[in-house]
């Protein structure tokens, strides 16, 4: 048991909670993930697919489990629609936020939505995260990182206008020997840079215990918009990574969903989450 | 969270882990009464270590002018404010640790400085607390003062930064107690930052991960002495491995500086985490001010100090910092000199306890010349 969940089980009160919002997925009616057709990844929020899905409104709770707890999160409910066209399951996140944050700096974090699967079938694990031996997918969007796509990886001009350098090591020395300056980005830590796609595919099994896996499957897009996030994230349904979910048209499962607000200064657990929520993927 | 024991407050206390101690623990002595803020230190650590993007305002090592001088801005003062006043007259610590004063939710008490509270880490350097009026003259303790305190992280026992880190990136190796952060697998939380109260975890904006001092390990695990060491100008400061107080060694230059001759003391010891610097305090500074920055035992360490010349022993240790690149593990004092031995017991370094020196007469012979400040 890791040291995060010895803290979540030692209250009686707080093993309520996790048994409420474990739970809470039981009796209710699933939402649809609405086939549609369309070739190839479902990355665009502004595409025609998402009027053939429904809306469902998915409740949003603090975290305030393990520790560090985040009592007074932004984002009290995401709005959520999901399609598939056989090949690939997408699922469209809409939720106000009246302040584009997508800078990382010691005091400014980034906008930040996350859909979680799990990937075993059979019991579901633990809507937090999953538990030892219950692992789960999760794809999280990253403002910042849909800022690298599109405008470029921020510069230190870009975040300190006024800041003066002399010289950099990687200016005077060759790739290899420059790489030890360059810190996480030397050793490719995966949340350094959004590199081909602003979605991280991750799996966990517990608090804490979150890794972004060797092969990247998840797509996706963000769009803010009169104070308004869209954002799509987008996984194929089948693939060979045996820590990836296999969704199967006509098959139900379960999804859950975080968001973090960084303008609220949510990061990491100081978030809000869903339970989870009961999918059918239409055949 | 679990008990663990600190003995630099004499008591148990509260810690998000069980209380494991490294092999060894990496430690520093730092003389505050020989620091002239330089910067060597700052520069060497500096070109050594955080020369890359995003580091350009992080300094590892860095020396401020107190009290007026912060790196970064207020960094003590704000989490001294936040405990509040706490009753640290005792060897056996009465008050509050940040984790015992730990709000509900949170593994410890902190808070995440602003970007802009590190912009200027030469604020308040050379300021004095008051001037002097005129015709004043300085007693002992100074009425007007300042010092430079030369600060890196403190590799704490019980890290607050590692006891922060909801992923346990942060971890204190068990062969040296140094504290490392996983750059592979940290998510830039900013957790650490906000926990350490000596804020000596940086957050840097391009990686988008945070960093601190690693205690120059690849010099440790050779056998040397950290950079910020080396290269001091001043021979301020020992680098080396402490034990506690129970397992003390006084063959050991930081256990006798430490343990034995009690001349160096810890910084903020009542946060509860246990720092491996110690500091021998600036004699010319009031105790009450001291007391809250280093603990109950300055009124002895200043006393102790003003005697070392008397104390062939204590000047002997005094004398070996700064005198060669090699970790010491032992150390003799033997005739009017004293001898640095490495980890295998060899000699690395013998020093006179007086430098020697010759004073020429006022008046040449030779050229039949009065000798007036010439060279």
């Amino acid at each position: 048991m890791t040291h995060a969940m010895r803290w979540c089980w030692r209250g009686a009160g707080t093993a309520l909670w996790l048994l409420l919002l474990w739970g809470a997925a039981l009796g209710q009616s699933p939402a649809p993930a609405v086939r549609v057709t369309w070739t190839g990844p479902i990355v665009d929020p502004d595409s025609l697919v998402w009027t053939r899905a429904p809306a469902v409104k998915v409740p949003l709770t603090p975290q305030v489990i393990t520790v560090p707890h985040k009592p007074d999160p932004a984002i009290k409910e995401l709005t959520v629609k999901v399609v598939h066209n056989g090949g690939w399951i997408a699922f469209l996140m809409e939720w106000k936020d009246p302040t584009k944050s997508d800078t990382i700096m010691l005091d400014s974090f980034g906008d930040q939505v996350a859909v979680q699967l799990p990937i075993s079938k059979g019991a579901a694990p633990s809507p937090m995260m999953g538990n030892p031996g219950g692992r789960v997918n999760i794809m999280q969007w990253r403002a910042a990182f849909q800022h690298d796509l599109e405008k470029g990886p921020p510069t230190i001009k870009d975040l300190y206008p006024y800041a003066w350098v002399d010289l950099y090591p990687d200016e005077i020395l060759g790739v290899a020997d420059a790489r030890p300056y360059a810190g996480a980005l030397g050793l490719e830590n995966p949340i350094s840079r959004g590199v081909a796609t602003p979605v991280l595919d991750q799996m966990a099994e517990g608090w804490g215990s979150m890794t972004a896996k060797p092969d990247q499957h998840a797509l996706g897009k963000g769009v803010w918009r009169d104070g308004v996030w869209r954002v799509v994230i987008t996984r194929p349904m089948v693939s060979d990574d045996p820590n990836a979910p296999v969704l199967l048209p006509g098959e139900q499962t379960v999804m859950a969903f975080a968001a973090w607000e960084g303008g609220n200064r949510e990061v990491g657990a100081r978030k809000s989450w869903s339970a989870w929520v009961p999918l059918l993927i239409q055949k | 969270m679990a008990k663990v024991f600190n003995w630099q407050l004499g008591r148990e206390m509260d810690y998000p882990y069980e209380g494991t101690r490294p092999r060894r623990q990496f430690a520093m002595v730092f003389d505050t009464n020989k620091c002239i803020a330089c910067q060597t230190c700052t520069v060497a650590c500096k070109t050594t270590w955080t020369p890359g993007r995003g580091q350009e305002y992080m300094y590892w090592n860095n020396v401020e002018t107190k009290p007026y001088g912060y790196y970064p801005l207020g960094w003590d003062v704000n989490i001294l404010e936040k405990l509040g006043v706490q009753d640290q007259s005792k060897p056996v610590y009465a008050g509050k640790t940040l984790f015992e004063a730990a709000p509900p939710g949170e593994p410890v008490l902190g808070y995440l400085p602003d970007d802009a509270d590190y912009a200027n880490p030469n604020v308040g350097e050379d300021d004095s607390t008051g001037l002097m009026p005129q015709g004043a003259y300085l007693t002992m303790p100074h009425m007007q003062w300042m010092f430079y305190l030369a600060r890196i992280c403190n590799h704490c026992t019980y890290a607050a930064c590692l006891g922060s880190c909801p992923r346990q990136v942060i971890y204190k190796r068990p062969e040296d107690g140094i504290v490392l952060i996983d750059q592979t697998r940290c998510r830039g939380y900013r957790e650490c930052v906000k926990g350490c109260p000596y804020k000596k975890v940086y957050f840097n904006p391009i990686t988008r991960v945070s960093e601190k001092c690693i205690g120059c390990y690849p010099a440790v695990e050779g056998g040397r002495q950290s950079q910020c060491t080396v290269t001091c100008i001043g021979k301020i400061r020992l680098n080396g491995f402490i034990t506690t107080p129970d397992r003390a060694d006084e063959h050991n230059p930081m256990d006798y500086l430490v343990h034995v001759a009690k001349v160096a003391l810890p910084l903020y010891p009542q946060f509860g985490l246990e720092p491996n610097v110690y500091y021998i305090p600036p004699i010319h500074v009031p105790p009450p001010y001291l007391i809250q920055m280093f603990g109950h035992g300055v009124p002895q360490a200043i006393e102790t100090y003003k005697r070392a010349r008397d104390d062939k022993r204590l000047l002997g240790a005094l004398m070996l910092f700064g005198s060669t690149p090699e970790i010491l593990h032992r150390f003799r004092v033997i005739g009017d000199h004293a001898i640095g031995y490495d980890e295998k017991g060899g000699e690395v370094v013998r020093v006179p306890l007086t430098e020697p020196f010759q004073i020429r007469a006022f008046f040449d012979e030779a050229r039949k010349v009065y000798r007036h400040n010439v060279t």
